[in-house]
């Protein structure tokens, strides 16, 4: 039996270790989808495709790295492993995402036996979709570029021409895209030093047993926390605002959660059928939509690795929007995976009150405007998530204009940088004041962010949340919807939510403002000077 | 308190020799709970450092202590024998730590009021549904606007509205506000709507309100960023102005002639008069001293690259010194803020001597949480009944009772004991196992931590020296360099005031930034060269009003450059200011950018185009580095005591500091243990350590 000393050092080992792999990543790559938005995610796995350590920008690509290379050897047989290889894989019904996010992933062999694995995750600016960046309106898998099956990028060691060249034709920015693979390389050949280092040190088997000690810890950690929560049945539900293609449908998203002893089950599968319009993910991403949930309630504090998550699982119906097949639309699969979230927490929060609060403003809010820069006449993509409004809990305030659940670090673009890069001005960039649902504690408030733009261009819209805006807790308020208005006060001002490849034109105003997060208790209850000083800072206007 | 006599009579005889025309060098480094004096008497290469309580109603109080205590008689001190006088300061930074900073009011561009308060809108910690922002140290209600704007060029698309600036005016002074920051968009590329915001400003308000233009703090883009920077001189600087000006008149009217000097957080001096002017360089002016040490300590040791660890009771500050140089970044958050300024990378890790060791569902787990100075470790006897890395120090017979921080503080071994044998039964431990065990795991998260930091700079652990200090480096220098595959430790002498002694190493150093936008296609080498020219032109009239003479002024330039597309920069090096005009240069200059991303990040594109963002010239000022002398050797009987190494009891030497052998007089053999004042220096087994000319421990590390 191992010694607590030797599991807790090679412990955090392996956590630095993905660290490092998280830092080579995000500091050389080449578009500000990863280095500012954080957009990516690292894992090192151990030869059975358990986590060993991970490090994420995105919390909604926990614990799911590892179906890439789990299925590539469901594939092609465990020998396929070849020392020197790299792989790639975008496939959404494989990784659960949209084809722009590519993991790249190679198997570490020590003394020529294969140890485990190191991967990443990235967002890929443009995999040649219909519309440069991605569509609002894809219908089909088609429609939203290339896609690819487990592949080899890198054979013994070098580079697989044939493939870089499929990429390169393939992609509207060849060289900032393949400098974001080379990044990913770059990234796991840390971790296969890494992983080398810590297994030529211990030893395989020492690295095992640790292994396997670390995960037990983990395991009985999670149980006992799910132990503490009280047996029952918790449901919620809500609404998609629509597909994107049929405005006027929303799509259903309910959940169960049953809670018996040590175990969890949530079941997903009352929800949409795989929808026309690209709001349908692969069944992976929802499991880690859930995973995101029982790490806010349940475990935020446990260590994240292959014994994460063994007390939970999880139900969902293929052929559905959270389990989709072939050929359905994946470009926009997180907007109702934030929901989805959103959702397990309102379920749960009557019997975890410790944690819980009242819902967020929801959902990434994506502008995203493409065009010939006149400045220069070349081709540019600017896609931007909005911040918003997050929900209220028992003692406290919700927070103003925050990133949403579904990313974390994700940091917004500032507006020298837009302006230098891209044709347009921000000519407001403000708390969008009242937003924030009322109670004893109030949600916080959304965000009003206006762009004018100085040349011709496609603007594509993904705002969501409006048929179930932030709902509150305990008596409290629901926060205000979003809302965007081209060319506001003008006899041209036009409101929409989502749109894809508008062309708008040099002077037109774009008006964005998100949601505000829901409210905690009754409102008459609210400490009096907490009003006062919502006066005073202009975050309620009386 | 026999150094101290030994200080007194030495200083005694020194000034019987030299009379008048001795001169001291001195560095002082006022921390929360201590000051630090190092004086270094130029005549002899005498180094004698001191120590005092902090005196925080008037600080200089605590100034005249430390000195004082180096001699018998304080007044035997003139301080018109101060040929230099440094100072570190952490003034700035505990208004901050406390909010007890200025009243601020910013103002902004019409539209983008809210920035400040946005702060990005990303999120630190990704599972908790109840985060917040650090509190913005302006509330939104002390936010106003000007309209005016500029495009991304710096070109004028509306005028300034100069009525919004002089309302500003008029609330300041109607509300008592202690300082105005002033962050218009677009202001790294033209000032001017800030310097006439600012010019507006000062006309009204005269010289007691602080005016903090963001492009004369951080001439760089992203506004966020630089709003913070602004706020933060503004909130901080009128502390750190009057406590300037209040030592500077105490100091003269003791006889001080010199200027007194401020360390900056880039590692480089400044005199305090343009401290005061720019006060948010001096927000980490303590901590840093210690890096510019390890800068002096690698330069005297003829090595290159050094890792300098800084182990105290609560935290371990790792920093390095790559190429003889400070690892200095342009960027850094403090408190939460982003600060937009030239500072010395301090990677600090929550591993201190007062981590907690605690079990969890099995496990061992040794930090981060700390027992801090209340209750502290069990050891303390302050009523903390939780083990941390002291005690399993103390239990393991690592720490010498009767040296514990330098004799002051009684030492509760068995209460040490208790806490590491509870400890130890939880977990099926034997007590001994488990002492070492904690230190076992915290050496070896120090080291990962380590590792980190030169991983991000392409560079590996094993070329480096680590130099240890502060009070508990020295205890785990030799096991974190042994995890890290590295042969060699230096203790350096007075670990525990090396911060101050790195200050007296220092150099004057002004960083001037210009913004430099171009893609390759439309650089034009000439223009460069001559912007290079003005920049040194700028750099050398900084380093003049320092003071410094002309044949020790020296301008370095660098260019910050990124691939197309990418966000991150690196900083290369130029050979000097007229390279840019040379042939061949932006091949050059992508050559070496591509060889520096590899080095740095293991790839690179060579066909991808480069783009240059930023002008960097830096102006150092060198002092004379005079040799120091050896400490005189004293004579006292080493003690044995029992030690654990790797489970065995080892009969242990314990030896005084002040009486090992001198340079080339023979080894130290390990196991052995070395005290003095500030410090304790753990030699384990197998390791040997000799004492160098310049009174240095080097211990050289066998695995």
């Amino acid at each position: 039996m191992i010694d607590p000393v030797t599991t807790e050092i090679i412990r955090c080992a392996l956590l630095q270790a993905a660290e490092d792999m998280n830092t080579t990543l995000i500091r050389s790559s080449y578009t500000p989808v990863i280095y500012e938005a954080k957009d990516c995610a690292v894992a090192l796995l151990d030869r059975d495709h358990n986590v060993l350590g991970q490090s994420s920008g995105l919390p909604i690509f926990l614990g799911n790295l590892e179906v890439c290379t789990r299925e590539t050897e469901r594939m092609f047989g465990r020998d396929v492993w070849r020392e020197g290889d790299v792989w790639v894989l975008n496939d959404s019904y494989i990784g659960g995402t949209h084809l722009n996010d590519v993991t790249v992933y190679g198997p570490i062999f020590v003394g020529g036996e294969l140890v485990g694995f190191a991967a990443s995750r990235a967002h890929w600016l443009d995999m040649g979709s219909k519309d440069p960046g991605g569509s609002m309106d894809s219908t089909s898998i088609f429609q939203e570029g290339l896609r690819m099956g487990p592949m080899k990028i890198y054979e013994n060691g070098a580079p697989c021409r044939d493939l870089h060249e499929v990429i390169a034709r393939n992609v509207r920015f060849p060289h900032a895209t393949l400098g974001d693979m080379r990044a990913q390389v770059a990234c796991a050949m840390t971790g296969q030093r890494r992983l080398a280092e810590i297994v030529g040190r211990w030893g395989v088997e020492t690295v095992m047993a640790a292994r396997d000690e670390i995960f037990a810890q983990t395991e009985r950690l999670e149980r006992q926390a799910v132990a503490a929560i009280p047996d029952g049945t918790y449901t919620a539900g809500g609404y998609l605002d629509n597909d994107g293609i049929d405005l006027s449908t929303p799509l259903p998203v309910n959940v169960t959660v049953t809670v018996e002893g040590e175990r969890v089950h949530v079941d997903l599968t009352d929800c949409a059928d795989q929808a026309t319009g690209p709001v349908n993910c692969g069944a992976a991403q929802a499991v880690a939509a859930v995973r995101v949930a029982f790490k806010l309630l349940i475990s935020a504090d446990v260590p994240l690795n292959g014994g994460s998550f063994r007390p939970l699982d999880v139900a969902t119906r293929p052929g559905s929007m959270l389990a989709a097949r072939s050929p359905a639309a994946c470009q926009y699969y997180y907007s109702h995976l934030g929901l989805l979230i959103d959702l397990v927490v309102k379920a749960l929060a009557p019997v975890v009150p410790g944690r819980a609060a009242a819902a967020s403003y929801g959902d990434s809010l994506i502008v995203q405007f493409t065009g010939a820069d006149p400045r220069t006449g070349k081709l540019y993509v600017s896609q931007e998530a909005t911040v918003g409004g997050w929900g209220a809990w028992e003692g406290g305030d919700g927070e103003n204009c925050l990133i949403n659940n579904v990313n974390g670090s994700l940091r917004d673009m500032p507006i020298e940088v837009l302006e230098t890069l891209f044709p347009v001005r921000v000519t407001r960039y403000e708390v969008r004041p009242d937003t924030g649902g009322q109670g004893q504690w109030r949600g916080g408030n959304g965000v009003v962010r206006e762009y004018e733009f100085i040349g011709d261009t496609s603007l594509s819209l993904w705002f969501e949340r409006s048929v179930t805006p932030a709902w509150g807790l305990a008596g409290g308020a629901a926060g205000a919807p979003p809302r965007v208005t081209l060319n506001p006060g003008t006899p041209r001002q036009r409101e929409m939510l989502k749109v894809n490849a508008l062309p708008v034109s040099a002077g037109d105003v774009l008006r964005c403002e998100s949601g505000g997060g829901g409210g905690y208790g009754q409102a008459d209850l609210r400490d009096p000077d907490a009003v006062a000083d919502d006066l005073t800072q202009g975050m309620i206007t009386g | 308190m026999g150094a101290k006599a030994v200080h007194a009579a030495h200083l005694r005889t020194a000034q019987t020799a030299y009379g008048a025309a001795m001169t001291f060098r001195v560095a002082m480094d006022i921390g929360g709970t201590f000051t630090d004096v190092v004086c270094y008497d130029e005549q002899t290469g005498a180094v004698l450092a001191s120590k005092a309580p902090t005196t925080p109603g008037d600080l200089a109080e605590g100034v005249f202590a430390a000195l004082g205590r180096v001699v018998d008689d304080p007044t035997l001190i003139s301080f018109s024998w101060i040929s230099f006088f440094v100072h570190g300061t952490t003034q700035g930074l505990n208004a901050l730590l406390e909010r007890k900073g200025a009243k601020v009011l910013l103002l902004t561009s019409a539209g983008a009021r809210d920035v400040y308060q946005i702060a990005r809108g990303n999120r630190e910690r990704m599972f908790d549904l109840r985060y917040r922002k650090p509190t913005p140290l302006v509330p939104r209600a002390d936010v106003m606007e000007a309209a005016g704007r500029l495009d991304w060029r710096g070109a004028e698309l509306e005028p300034l509205d100069e009525q919004a600036v002089r309302r500003a005016a008029q609330r300041v002074r109607a509300e008592g506000f202690d300082a105005v920051a002033v962050t218009l968009l677009f202001s790294f590329a033209n000032p001017a709507h800030e310097l006439r915001a600012g010019e507006i400003l000062r006309q009204e308000l005269g010289d007691d309100v602080l005016v903090v233009l963001s492009h004369e703090v951080a001439r760089e883009w992203r506004e966020y960023e630089r709003t913070s920077s602004a706020v933060l001189e503004a909130y901080a600087g009128p502390v750190v102005r009057t406590y300037l000006s209040r030592i500077e008149r105490r100091f003269a009217e003791r006889g001080l002639t010199v200027p007194v000097h401020v360390m900056q957080s880039s590692g480089g001096l400044v005199n305090a008069g343009f401290a005061m002017r720019r006060p948010l360089q001096t927000l980490l002016s303590g901590p840093v001293g210690g890096t510019m040490g390890g800068v002096a300590a690698a330069r005297l040791l003829g090595r290159a690259n050094a890792i300098c660890v800084d182990m105290g009771g609560t935290s371990f500050d790792v920093s390095l010194v790559v190429n003889g140089r400070p690892d200095v970044s342009a960027e850094a958050h403090i408190e939460g803020f982003p600060v937009l300024m030239p500072i010395v990378n301090l990677h600090t890790i929550g591993a201190g001597g007062g981590s907690i060791a605690y079990a969890e569902a099995g496990a061992l787990r040794v930090g981060p949480e700390s027992a801090g100075a209340v209750p502290g470790p069990a050891c303390y006897g302050r009523g903390g009944d939780r083990p941390t890395v002291t005690d399993a120090n103390v239990v393991l017979g690592r720490v010498d009772p009767a040296w514990f921080a330098g004799g002051l503080m009684e030492l509760d071994v068995e209460a040490a004991g208790t806490a590491v044998a509870t400890l130890a039964g939880t977990l099926g431990m034997d007590p001994l196992q488990l002492a070492e065990g904690v230190c076992d795991i915290a050496n070896a998260k120090m080291a990962q931590a380590i590792r980190t930091l030169t991983v991000e700079h392409g560079v590996e652990p094993r070329e480096f020296a680590l130099v240890a200090f502060g009070g508990a480096g020295a205890m785990h220098a030799v096991f974190i360099a042994r995890e890290l595959g590295i042969g060699e430790v230096v203790v350096p002498r007075f670990p525990g005031a090396f911060s101050a002694w790195g200050m007296l190493e220092a150099d004057v150093r002004r960083d001037l930034t210009h913004p430099y936008f171009r893609a390759q296609d439309d650089l034009d080498g000439g223009h460069l060269a001559a912007r290079l020219a003005e920049l040194e032109r700028d750099a050398m009239a900084a380093l003049d009003s320092q003071g410094v003479a002309h044949d020790r002024r020296r301008v370095e330039h660098a260019l910050d450059m990124r691939y197309e597309g990418q966000d991150y920069t690196l900083t290369i090096p130029l050979l000097d200011a007229t390279e840019p005009a040379s042939p061949g240069f932006l091949q050059a200059i992508a050559q070496r950018y591509a060889e520096a991303h590899t080095s740095r990040y293991g790839h690179a594109t060579p066909e991808a185009p480069v783009e240059f963002v930023m002008l960097r010239s830096t102006g150092f000022g060198t002092f004379p580095k005079a040799a120091t002398a050896a400490p005189a050797r004293e004579t006292h009987p080493p003690a044995v005591r029992d030690v654990i190494f790797d489970g065995q009891v080892h009969r242990t030497a314990v030896l005084r500091r002040s009486a090992l052998p001198g340079p080339l007089n023979g080894e130290v053999e390990g196991p052995a243990i070395v005290v003095e004042e500030t410090a304790t220096t753990v030699i384990p087994p197998g390791c040997l350590a000799t004492v160098d000319a310049n009174g240095f421990l080097i211990i050289k590390v066998t695995s």
